[in-house]
Order: C-alpha cells, then sequence, then structure tokens
C-alpha cells in the first residue's frame, strides 16, 4: 500500500517545558479520509504544520507525498492544499479577491482558475457573498470562505485544520459528502477535529493525546478493541490504560 | 471610590508589563533613548564645517586673520590653488572656499607715510566661496568669519574687512532652511508611514495565519518579499509626487534639479522602510507589541538622519549611528538633487547605497521568514 504520509517517533519540543509531540508514529494510507482526532492542545495543530513544511520536527522522521517537507518543501506545496485552524483569509479583500490571490499563487491558468472560483463559491454556499469583504462575514462563512480556498489548487493531498467547528450541521453534511467525492477523485484528506463524533465519517482515524498517538485503524475496530459503545468511550479507556502504565 | 478595587485596577496593569518584560525595558528605555539623543543632537551647534582657506597675502595679516577664527566651529585647511578650492566646494567636499588677496595686510591697515601722515586703509575684499544649500552651515561660516573679522579691528587698529561672497550653487543662493528641511520631512514620513505599515501588517499576516497559508502554497519567501517591495515602492511613488507637489506648490521649495531623481530616491527609500517593518515583524507577536518598536524607529531617523540638523554637526560618536540609517543618504541625495542640481552623476553613491541597503535587509527579511519554529 501506498501512504501519504509516514510520521515515525516524531518529536517537537517549543521550549524545553512544551513538549507537544512526544514520539507519534502514524502512516495515512493514500486516497483515504482519515481524521486526526483528539481534544485541545493535544497536539494535532503542531502535527498538521509539520506535514505542512511550517514547522521544523525537533526529532523524527517524516514523509508527506514521499518527500521530506523540510528539504522538499517547494514540490511538496504544489501537491497540498492548507487549511489552517484559523480563518486565515486577508479581511481587508473581498471573498473572491481572496480565493483568486491563492488561485494565483499555484499559476491556475485565469479561465480555469474563474471556473473553479464560481464552482467552489456554490459548495460552500457563499455565492451571493463573493463579492463582501471578509472582515465582515459571519464566524461561520468565514470558516466556508477559508476551505474554499484550501480546495482551489486541487491539491493530492489536503490538509484540513478542524474545517467543521463553527459549521451549521446542515453545511457539515454538504461538506462531509463533498470530501467523499474528492476522495473517488484519489485525493487523500487529513482532517483534525475534536469532536469524537465527526469521526465515525473518516475511514481510518488516529487517536492523540498529549502528544502520543494512542490508536489507529478504523473508528470501528478501534470501538471493538476497546469494548466501548462509541469513539469517545474509547478515548477515555485508552488514555486511563496510558495512565495506568 | 474604593481603594481596594482602584488598587486591584492598578496591581493588573503591573502584572501585565511584569509577565511582558519587554515592555517594562521598552517603557523605560524608550523615553531615556530619545531624551539623550534630543540633548546631544540639538545641545550641538555645527561644528568642524570644512573650509578651505587660500591665503594669498603678501604681509602677515591674513595669517592673523585666521588664527583668530574659531577652530572648533570650522576645519580649516590651507589650499594654494583658489580654483581647486572652489571645485571642492561644488563638488560638496568642502561648505566654503575664503580666499585672501595679496594685497590684503596692505590695504587693510592705515598706511603710514611718515610721522603724523596716515592715510586711511584702502580696503581691500576677502572672497567667500560658498554653499548655502545647507543653511545652517553655511550660517556657522560666515559668523565665524565676521567674528574673526571684528577681532582683527579691535586688535590690530585694522579697518573692516569686507567680504565679496559668490555662490557655489547660485540658484540656492537665497535657500531657507524651509528648502532643507522639506527633504527631511519628506523621507521622515514616508519612512515612518512605510515601516509602521508594514510591520503591522506582517504581524497581522504572522497572528492571522496568512502567513502559513502563503507559505503552504508553492510561492517562496523571496517572491512574498519583493511583491510587497513592488507594491510599496509604487504607494511611494504616489506618495513621493504628492509630497513634492506640497512642497512645490504650497511651499515654494526650490528645485534645482530633477525630481525624477528625487523620486527614484524616495521609492528606493520607501522600500528600505518597508523591508526594516518585515524585519521587525518577526520579534512582535501581536500588534500591541509592534507599536511599541516605533519609538525606536522614530526618534533615531527623526534626530540622527540630518532633518533638522546636519549629520556633519554631531557629535562623531554619533555618525556612525547617521550612517547606517538608510532616511539619511536618502535625505542627503535628495538635498543635493533640489538644491544642489546634481544629476545621476552625482548622486550614484547614494542610489547605489539605498540600494544596497535594500538588498541587503531584503536577504535578511527573507532569511526571517523561512525560520521555523
Ligand atoms: N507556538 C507555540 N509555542 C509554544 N507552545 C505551543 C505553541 N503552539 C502550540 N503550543 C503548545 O503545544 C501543545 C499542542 O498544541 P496544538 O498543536 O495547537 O494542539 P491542538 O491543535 O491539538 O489543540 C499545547 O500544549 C500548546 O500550548
Ligand atoms: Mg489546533
Amino acid at each position: 500500500m501506498k501512504y501519504a504520509v509516514e510520521v515515525k517517533d516524531l518529536i517537537k519540543d517549543y521550549s524545553k517545558e512544551v513538549r507537544a509531540l512526544d514520539g507519534a508514529t502514524l502512516k495515512i494510507p493514500e486516497g483515504k479520509v482519515y481524521g486526526l482526532i483528539g481534544p485541545n492542545g493535544s497536539g494535532k495543530t503542531t502535527m498538521i504544520k509539520i506535514l505542512a513544511g511550517l514547522l521544523a520536527p525537533t526529532a523524527g522522521e517524516v514523509l508527506v507525498e514521499g518527500l521530506n517537507p523540510q528539504k522538499e518543501k517547494r514540490e511538496l506545496h504544489k501537491l497540498i492544499g492548507y487549511m489552517p485552524q484559523e480563518t486565515a483569509l486577508y479581511n481587508e479583500l473581498t471573498v473572491k479577491e481572496n480565493l483568486e490571490l491563492f488561485g494565483r499563487l499555484y499559476n491556475i491558468p485565469r479561465k480555469e482558475l474563474t471556473d473553479r472560483i464560481n464552482d467552489l463559491l456554490g459548495f460552500v454556499d457563499l455565492v451571493k457573498r463573493s463579492s463582501t469583504i471578509v472582515a465582515n462575514l459571519s464566524g461561520g462563512m468565514k470558516h466556508r470562505a477559508s476551505l474554499a480556498a484550501a480546495l482551489l489548487p486541487k491539491p493530492k493531498l489536503l490538509i484540513l485544520d478542524e474545517p467543521t467547528v463553527g459549521v451549521d450541521p446542515e453545511l457539515r453534511a454538504t461538506f462531509w459528502a463533498r470530501f467523499a467525492e474528492m476522495q473517488a477523485d484519489g485525493t487523500t484528506i487529513l482532517i483534525t477535529t475534536h469532536y469524537m463524533d465527526e469521526a465515525s465519517r473518516c475511514e481510518e482515524v488516529a487517536l492523540i493525546n498529549q502528544g502520543k498517538i494512542i490508536s489507529q485503524g478504523a473508528p470501528k475496530e478501534i470501538i471493538q478493541k476497546t469494548k466501548s459503545e462509541n469513539l469517545e468511550e474509547a478515548f477515555l479507556k485508552l488514555t486511563r490504560k496510558g495512565g495506568d502504565k | 471610590m474604593n481603594i481596594g478595587r482602584t488598587l486591584a485596577i492598578a496591581r493588573k496593569q503591573f502584572l501585565s508589563v511584569r509577565h511582558d518584560p519587554r515592555t517594562l525595558a521598552l517603557m523605560l528605555l524608550a523615553p531615556v533613548m530619545a531624551m539623550l539623543i534630543f540633548g546631544f543632537v540639538f545641545g550641538t551647534k555645527p561644528e568642524h564645517v570644512p573650509v578651505l582657506v587660500v591665503n594669498g597675502d603678501s604681509g602677515k595679516l591674513a595669517q592673523q586673520f585666521i588664527d583668530n577664527i574659531d577652530h572648533t566651529t570650522l576645519n580649516i585647511q590651507n589650499s594654494t590653488d583658489a580654483n581647486d578650492a572652489k571645485n571642492q566646494v561644488t563638488d560638496g567636499k568642502k561648505t566654503a572656499a575664503i580666499i585672501f588677496p595679496s594685497d590684503f595686510s596692505e590695504n587693510t591697515q592705515p598706511q603710514i607715510l611718515g610721522p603724523g601722515k596716515v592715510l586711511p586703509p584702502k580696503g581691500t575684499k576677502v572672497q567667500i566661496f560658498i554653499d548655502t544649500t545647507d543653511e545652517q552651515l553655511a550660517a556657522a561660516v560666515t559668523q565665524s568669519l565676521a567674528e574673526a573679522g571684528q577681532k582683527l579691528v579691535s586688535k590690530q587698529n585694522a579697518s573692516p574687512v569686507t567680504f565679496q561672497t559668490d555662490y557655489a550653487f547660485p540658484k540656492a543662493k537665497d535657500a531657507r532652511y524651509l528648502d532643507y528641511f522639506v527633504a527631511g520631512i519628506m523621507v521622515f514620513a514616508i519612512t515612518v508611514f512605510t515601516t509602521l505599515l508594514t510591520l503591522l501588517a506582517f504581524v497581522g499576516e504572522r497572528s492571522s495565519g496568512t502567513l502559513d497559508r502563503l507559505k503552504s502554497t508553492p510561492v517562496t519567501e523571496a517572491e512574498i518579499v519583493i511583491g510587497y517591495e513592488l507594491a510599496f515602492g509604487a504607494i511611494a511613488a504616489i506618495q513621493g509626487i504628492l509630497l513634492l507637489a506640497v512642497a512645490y506648490f504650497v511651499y515654494h521649495i526650490l528645485v534645482v534639479g530633477s525630481v525624477f531623481l528625487a523620486g527614484l530616491l524616495i521609492i528606493l527609500t520607501a522600500i528600505d522602510a518597508q523591508v526594516i517593518g518585515v524585519l521587525i515583524s518577526a520579534a512582535a507577536k501581536r500588534e500591541s507589541q509592534a507599536v511599541q518598536f516605533l519609538p525606536f524607529i522614530i526618534f533615531p531617523v527623526f534626530l540622527l538622519s540630518g532633518i533638522f540638523v546636519p549629520v556633519q554637526s554631531l557629535p562623531n560618536w554619533l555618525k556612525p549611528f547617521s550612517y547606517i540609517l538608510p532616511p539619511t543618504w536618502s535625505i542627503d541625495g535628495i538635498r543635493d538633487v533640489l538644491l544642489r542640481g546634481w544629476s545621476i552623476s552625482y548622486v550614484w553613491p547614494h542610489v547605489l547605497i539605498l540600494l544596497g541597503f535594500a538588498i541587503v535587509l531584503s536577504v535578511l527579511a527573507v532569511l526571517g521568514l523561512k525560520r521555523k519554529e
């Protein structure tokens, strides 16, 4: 099997006191919708920034699409779409202007870019707001615009940091449907979330706690293995077990 | 009013400062630095103004005149060639050339023909060839010479010395302080605004996550920095046109040389200021921290780049700080162009230095953007 992401014994220290990743190991098979699930502060964003080449790991091995994110980031950045946890759009620009900017950074031809932007605006339900300044959008709308920007380059690997926070349930369903569609086209999608209930929508998940991956596999498997009702219970059991050791 | 509650508010303020030692340091340091520099800059009057003396006098009186000159105010060097001395003034190397005629002694003192037979001195003129584009330096020269002349009169019973003044830059003969000042204030305004805007923009890029998003795309750090430079260069061009228009139409400032060359220097100034903003932004996590850096840009540029007081008159130990500020070079260059009417064949060193700053600072900015936690 080919892997979109291979991480081995990854350690990230922000300072002497703060170890955000503590020997995390994980493999994401190509073409999956993969969830990185854990509570706030467990190290999800740190992991994702390292994968995107934005942070340097303290120790460990990282391969993304077969590339080293530190040494081969130019090639890597052509292959990934990244949606940061913050909205990360220019507040003073309109939705459309933001999308045009990010599209141009991928050298998408003008005509093609216009088509993609129109398609994505429809998908995130912002057609009527395309000429609104981002600062004047509601929190949920900003989030949707940000997602559209990440989808723009039609990436091989889509990395989404908490894409469903502040998105209402109806739209959330639309999001997941789109992710499934993209996956069918061969895109690998890595999603972080701290909502355990969303995990069931992923084919595979990794549970992360205090910088360590405590379990990996299909959500159902993890639930069965731990003899739990749901993933939340499984998570609690796994962390307690980790604490007992 | 409740003392306990009031103190709680005050305490909170101290606590927030304690958690942010840099703020504390800046709060204490910035005013001290400002006061020190203000004192050193405005406490000095022009000193060591470079002048050349051509003493063609066949007698001894001219030498006595020269000895009477205040040697701290003027830095006097001797020359034997009047034309060469004048050329050095037109080249901007010296502020003035002072030329004593061969009949200076003879015609400044009363002629004693015999007992009781004294003819009043015929009188002669000392020639001053002067650069008036810096009003303060020019004033220092004329004042020192006038004082030396008076001393000569009182000591040697000489007739009042008269001067014949010629101008190295005739069009700037009547240059006012304002004409000199305008270049400084233009550069100051553009530097501070550009640095501030870039600083805030980049702190915003970092804190809002847009910088991370940019860096996850194929765009390179160099493209980001140069993209910003293009934008700020263009904005500076427009600002420069507006400022020059105000200076010309409202203040009627003297414009001898090419406005376009002055404009080029202004654009380079803005680019330098912009990259400095990018560099400083790396040290600030929030907008509020970024603002704390402002005094450290404003005061040095305001005081050391020659806006009010010629760099020439600063204490020697302060001069190096002037020379590492890009605005020092743009202000000097713009004055050369506007007041002296110099063309690119004279101000190319200024252009090159500003360009050099831009390149070196840009490389640093790119490296700064590449740095990861
Ligand atoms: N820039 C930073 N400097 C210092 N510590 C950080 C920084 N970013 C994150 N951390 C710390 O690292 C840990 C993991 O954070 P993060 O990766 O953001 O977790 P998550 O995304 O799962 O909420 C937390 O303890 C957080 O406080
Ligand atoms: Mg996070």
